[in-house]
């Protein structure tokens, strides 16, 4: 809401500055965002009075004028045709910079001297016209008595300081001059006044309104309508100050009867429409709903297609206007109109939004009807505005308002209780401060004397419809009390005993995750949760369970992920523009998919990814150049089981459905699958442009939360017997898996066997099979080893191996 | 020459072929050559099984004698072999080669941000709690007071799953999770999470991070949402940072109150000393002072909504992470956090 202060001023003497009002009125709730100089820059020119004019010897079109700007007579050549000695001007003297950027230089203009520039409107920023200069004695009353030198700003008495407030929806009060000039006398303790109405030289005896019918259908859609007529008018455009003023606060000036209602609108919060009364048929107004499927076309040429849920302003015959959203075509104002039937009234809050809405039609008007606006302002509003149209347009206004209020305004009556406002704001609640807080909030405050609590009875005044309970009072309480000179106390939490030994958050333990990921040397992304269908097409995951977004921001994020690879081929994708090559993401996100059984018919899974691309090593020298493979990104995974205290994972070649991955491995833990790993298939890497391998897997944190919650630390006695240790060397098929050979040897070994770690693995050129070194280490708890036992444990393994399998030793 | 001569005559023999060794392979050689097991001192001790039984013992004492004298005089040349060779590594040592690098790991700034802020409030008392991100319209607006065809819902433009069913616009729906799951006051919770609008430009992306925080108990007031978020802010940017209170709207809490800590940048004074003079501080624009949260009492209509006693009293607060991180870190771009971009991550190691 843009705020001028000259404006504000007519309804309170509130004499200090524009930067510490919008401090009062932000500790007030009402939120400065900006102090605005619309006519920035006109501060410095003068006023000049044109005390020579003549013609230019050597141009028919040009004058030449010797112009008094107090300081000094200025020579001026001005190719206006209006120019005209006894004038007051604005003048641009030379060295000044005018709003649109044009800087003023020393000039001759056909061998005349020209020491500056005498302005049009348009020159200094104040309107479109550029019809000639700007003649004050003509837009301003002669008795302005401007002086020669006076700075422009304050002889055009134009809004200079604009403020501009951001009000939450509450506060449809604030939506007004007249209500943040409320809020001005508040925080001031300033008298607030609402000028009385101007009817001099107002004709006041039309009767246009004899006759017409006015009927409203029901109370709930609009407990108040109004009607006023101007006769006679003339449609003409507004006065200057009028025209300045609505510019200072963004709008453009059109008509004097447009310009009167935006005006009221903006200084009073009462939206208003005219309709031209000569186009109203049948002698009768009708506020109520449209039926179904019926068509108007509004104001600006579009045909609308209506519900029963619309409100309408209809005449005998049909619908006139869309209530509280915009006029129809049918009742328009043109250039021809002379008689204006203006209304004032008041349409349910929803309803208007409903149709605004519906529509795509949002207005200042719908804006202020859907927040509240003040029943008791809406006779007066429409009747400045039709003194103001009657004296701008010379028309007769009607006599009187033909009125249908089938609900007058009724405030609630709120108790409210010392100790509840007390405890709720943490001081104690005098009641002097009270009763002071609330006369000067408009309240009517009396003492509940029955009440064995103590009580009061709060009438909060027809402007103020967001209040309505007890909370709201004790929020204005502390609202004049000051937020900010609230003592600042730290609560003591209780802690029930039902608390004790809950199962760890969610969140701490993903905490634990990510720390252990980005100790080991892992980065943290984090993507969008959308992403498009697109990108998962391209994937090849399955249509069947994604989660669309209905209302999308763009079509690469109208679906949420099912799984976090598409979000971490962005990373990868990003990183690689960048230049960064060797890449170890990992991100903690959620997996969406379609889940009828869930109350948001979505199931959440929170999944761990990782993605592996590049170098090994963080550093070439003094490390080997490589690249990760399967390896690197396995041992990530086996090592995070352990940090977990879980069993050590199983890993077999995937019969699950991850298209994107080749090879692709699924991850057990015992026989539950707990994610997936694999390389991005070339086609897809490469279309992030990937070079070389990219190793990525996704593993379900919300099981290993489960599973790791049962997990226990138990210590093991630490052994007092030596181990033995016997290496043996299988020479093994391509194809056969280690998995496969230990599974063998642990089959055929005793108790003793502690563990088997593999300690090389050859792969000779040209040949059929590849050379396992395995290195086994026996320990009895009870007794030291013998050799001889070892060997035998070693040689029975071996034998089964060769008995087993296709291998030799 | 008798035994014990050439016992004698060993000492002589090891002390010159030792100070003749250049090497410690050599000086290996000769321990192995002449104390070794089958080196001369044991050739000569394997000769007293054809001594008398009477020279025996006295032989023996002396071969003792010899070893130890032969083991001293070995083991002395190779300490002086080692702190040689320790001497002259030192000097071709060279400290300044580079470090065997282990990867630089990172956490992002979001989650920096909000586990410090959940680390703050769990010593206060709070538990972390979590909750879908998508939501339901009665957990994300109508039990937070949000009427249908209110304008307050004109104050977070939400993204659709289907009708009825929203991606969450903010963290507190949690907040109603967290009272339906524990029936009944007390309640102590801190909430952080993924949130989305429909919403993108410079300073708005469609999703963000928040953390909320919901206090239910007896007697709890504004004074002490003050006081707890005044904790809060200290707690994450220091001592000297002032706080502001001032009133807001929110559907879900009444009285509401938005939160300003005084400028980091420039210490509050709306500018920033220049070699020019003074500057307009471009983080908080003149004002002195950035918006870092909304927050408020807990509306009466919102315990209605989860079946509390609606005479309860508790406060509530949402914060936006990505905003604090940016603060605290001195991040100009809020797009940067989604890029993703290496040489971003790792400055937050």
């Amino acid at each position: 809401m843009l705020i001028s202060l000259n404006w504000l001023r007519e309804f309170v003497p509130y004499a200090g500055s524009a930067e510490e009002l919008g401090v009062a009125l932000t500790m007030l709730g009402l939120e400065l965002e900006e102090i605005k100089r619309p006519f920035a820059g006109l501060e410095d020119l003068p006023v000049g009075e044109v005390v020579e004019c003549g013609r230019h010897p050597d141009s028919d079109h040009l004058s030449v004028c010797r112009v008094d700007v107090g300081s000094e007579v200025l020579d001026i050549v001005c190719g206006a045709p209006n120019v005209a000695k006894g004038q007051y001007v604005v003048v641009a003297p030379v060295g000044s910079v005018l709003p649109g950027g044009l800087a003023i230089k020393k000039a001759k203009l056909r061998g005349q001297p020209s020491n500056g520039m005498i302005c049009s409107e348009r020159e200094l920023g104040l309107s479109d016209e550029h019809g000639g200069i700007m003649v004050l004695q003509e837009l301003l009353a002669p008795s302005a008595g401007f002086r020669p030198g006076q700075p422009a700003l304050e002889a055009l008495k134009l809004d200079a300081e604009v403020l501009d407030i951001g009000i939450t929806p509450n506060r449809g009060d604030c939506l007004s001059i007249l209500g943040l000039a409320r809020e001005t006398a508040l925080a001031f303790d300033l008298p607030l006044s609402l000028p009385a109405l101007d009817y001099d030289g107002a004709d006041c005896s039309g009767r246009a309104l004899d006759g017409l019918k006015l009927t409203v259908q029901s109370a709930g859609i609009c407990p108040l309508y109004q009607l006023r007529c101007i006769e006679n008018v003339r449609v003409a455009r507004s006065p200057a100050p009028l025209r300045w003023r609505l510019r200072a606060v963004g709008q453009r000036a059109i008509s004097n009867l447009v310009d009167v209602t935006n005006y009221i609108m903006l200084e009073l919060g009462q939206p208003l429409h005219s309709f031209d009364l000569h186009k109203i048929r049948g002698g009768e107004v009708r506020v109520a709903p449209a039926s179904d499927r019926e068509t108007i076309t509004t104001l600006d040429g579009q045909e609308r297609i209506l519900t029963g849920q619309d409100i309408t302003i209809r005449d005998a015959e049909r619908a006139i206007g869309l209530a509280g959203v915009m006029g129809g075509a049918n009742s328009d104002i043109d250039d021809k109109s002379s008689a204006v039937m203006l209304e004032g009234a008041i349409f349910n809050p929803s309803c208007i939004r409903k149709t605004a809405r519906r529509l795509n039609l949002p207005s200042e008007a719908a804006y202020r009807f859907e927040r509240g606006v003040d029943q008791g302002m809406t006779g007066y509003a429409l009747e400045k505005a039709a003194l103001m149209i009657a004296r701008l347009g010379h028309g007769r206004m009607s006599a009187s308002a033909l009125t249908s209020e089938l609900a007058p305004w009724q405030s609630p009556v709120i108790p409210l209780r010392r100790r509840r406002a007390e405890a709720l704001v943490g001081v104690p609640m005098r009641t002097e401060f009270c009763v002071s807080a609330f006369g000067k909030l408009g309240c009517k405050i009396r003492e509940n004397a029955a009440c064995a609590e103590e009580s009061w009875s709060v009438t909060p005044p027809s402007y103020r419809r967001d209040l309505e309970r007890e909370a709201d009072l004790i929020e204005e309480l502390a609202r004049v009390y000051g937020f900010d000179n609230l003592p600042e106390t730290v609560p003591q939490v209780s802690r029930p005993m039902d608390l004790a030994g809950q199962a760890e958050p969610k969140h701490k333990f993903f905490s634990r995750v990510k720390n252990w990921a980005s100790g080991l040397g892992l980065n943290e992304v984090i993507n969008y949760s959308f992403v498009g269908h697109r990108e998962l097409d391209l994937l090849g995951l399955p249509q069947e369970g994604r989660i669309s977004i209905m209302n999308p921001l763009a079509d690469e994020m109208d679906v949420l992920r099912p799984a976090l690879l598409p979000g971490l081929l962005n990373s990868l994708k990003h990183n690689l523009a960048q230049g960064n090559t060797g890449l170890r993401l990992f991100e903690v996100a959620t997996h969406f998919l379609a889940d009828p059984e869930s109350e948001t018919t979505v199931r959440e899974t929170v999944f761990l990814g990782l993605l592996l691309h590049g170098e090994r090593y963080s550093s070439s020298w003094p490390h080997q150049a490589e690249d990760i493979n399967y390896l690197d990104l396995k041992g990530l995974i086996e090592q995070l089981m352990a940090k977990l205290h879980l069993a050590a994972p199983r890993f077999s070649s995937s019969g699950s459905a991850f298209p994107w991955l080749a090879p692709c491995v699924d991850i057990f833990l015992d026989t539950l699958c707990i994610g997936h790993l694999g390389r991005v298939k070339e086609n897809i890497a490469g279309a992030c442009h990937a070079r070389r391998a990219v190793w990525t897997a996704e593993l379900n944190l919300d099981t290993l939360y489960t599973l790791q919650q049962t997990a226990r630390i138990t210590f093991k006695a630490l052994p007092v017997f030596p181990p033995v240790r016997r290496d043996i060397t299988i020479m093994a098929p391509f194809g056969l898996q280690a998995e496969t050979l230990l599974e063998v040897i642990r089959k055929n070994s005793p108790d003793t066997l502690e563990n088997i770690l593999m300690v090389d693995l050859f792969q000779p050129e040209n040949k059929s099979e590849q050379n396992f070194t395995f290195r086994l280490t026996y320990r009895d708890a009870t007794r030291t080893l013998l050799d001889a036992e070892a060997d035998q444990y070693r040689d029975k393994a071996a034998a089964a191996l060769t008995r087993e399998l296709p291998v030799r030793i | 020459m008798s035994l014990i001569n050439e016992l004698e005559s060993l000492v002589g023999e090891l002390e010159q072929n030792l100070a003749r060794a250049v090497s410690l392979a050599e000086l290996e050689e000769l321990k192995t050559a002449f104390l070794g097991r089958k080196g001369r001192l044991a050739a000569l001790m394997g000769k007293l099984k054809d001594l008398d039984a009477g020279a025996r013992p006295a032989f023996g004492q002396k071969a003792n004698e010899i070893k130890q004298l032969l083991t001293a005089f070995v083991e002395a040349r190779l300490q002086d072999f080692k702190r040689k060779r320790e001497k002259e590594s030192l000097l071709t040592f060279d400290p300044t080669l580079p470090g065997r690098l282990p990867w630089q790991g990172s956490a992002h700034p979001v989650t920096l941000v909000m586990d410090e802020i959940c680390g703050i409030f769990e010593r206060l008392g709070y538990d972390t709690v979590s909750g879908p991100e998508v939501e339901t319209d009665f957990h994300n607006f109508e039990a937070l007071n949000f009427p249908p065809d209110h304008p307050a819902r004109d104050m977070q433009d939400t993204l659709y799953v289907s009708d009825g069913i929203v991606l969450r616009t903010h963290t507190s729906p949690m907040q109603v999770r967290a009272m339906l799951a524990r029936k009944k006051p007390p309640v102590a919770v801190i909430a952080p999470g993924k949130v989305y609008r429909r919403d993108s430009d410079l300073t708005h992306t469609p999703m963000f991070h928040q953390i909320e925080g919901l206090l239910v108990d007896k007697n709890i007031s504004l004074a002490d949402l003050r006081g707890t978020l005044t904790y809060m802010a200290r707690s994450l940017f220091g001592q000297s940072v002032r706080v502001r209170f001032r009133p807001s709207f929110f559907p879900f809490t009444e009285p509401s109150a938005e939160v300003d800590i005084s400028c980091i940048m420039c210490g509050g004074k709306g500018y920033i000393r220049s070699k020019s003079g003074r500057e307009a501080c471009r983080v908080c624009k003149t004002t002195g002072w950035l918006e870092i949260l909304g927050s408020g009492m807990v509306d009466p209509n919102v315990f209605k909504a989860v079946g509390f006693d609606p005479e309860c009293t508790g406060f509530a607060f949402g914060l936006g992470v990505e905003r604090v991180a940016m603060l605290k870190y001195g991040i100009g771009d809020l797009r940067m956090f989604f890029d993703n971009d290496l040489k971003f991550l790792q400055q937050f190691a």
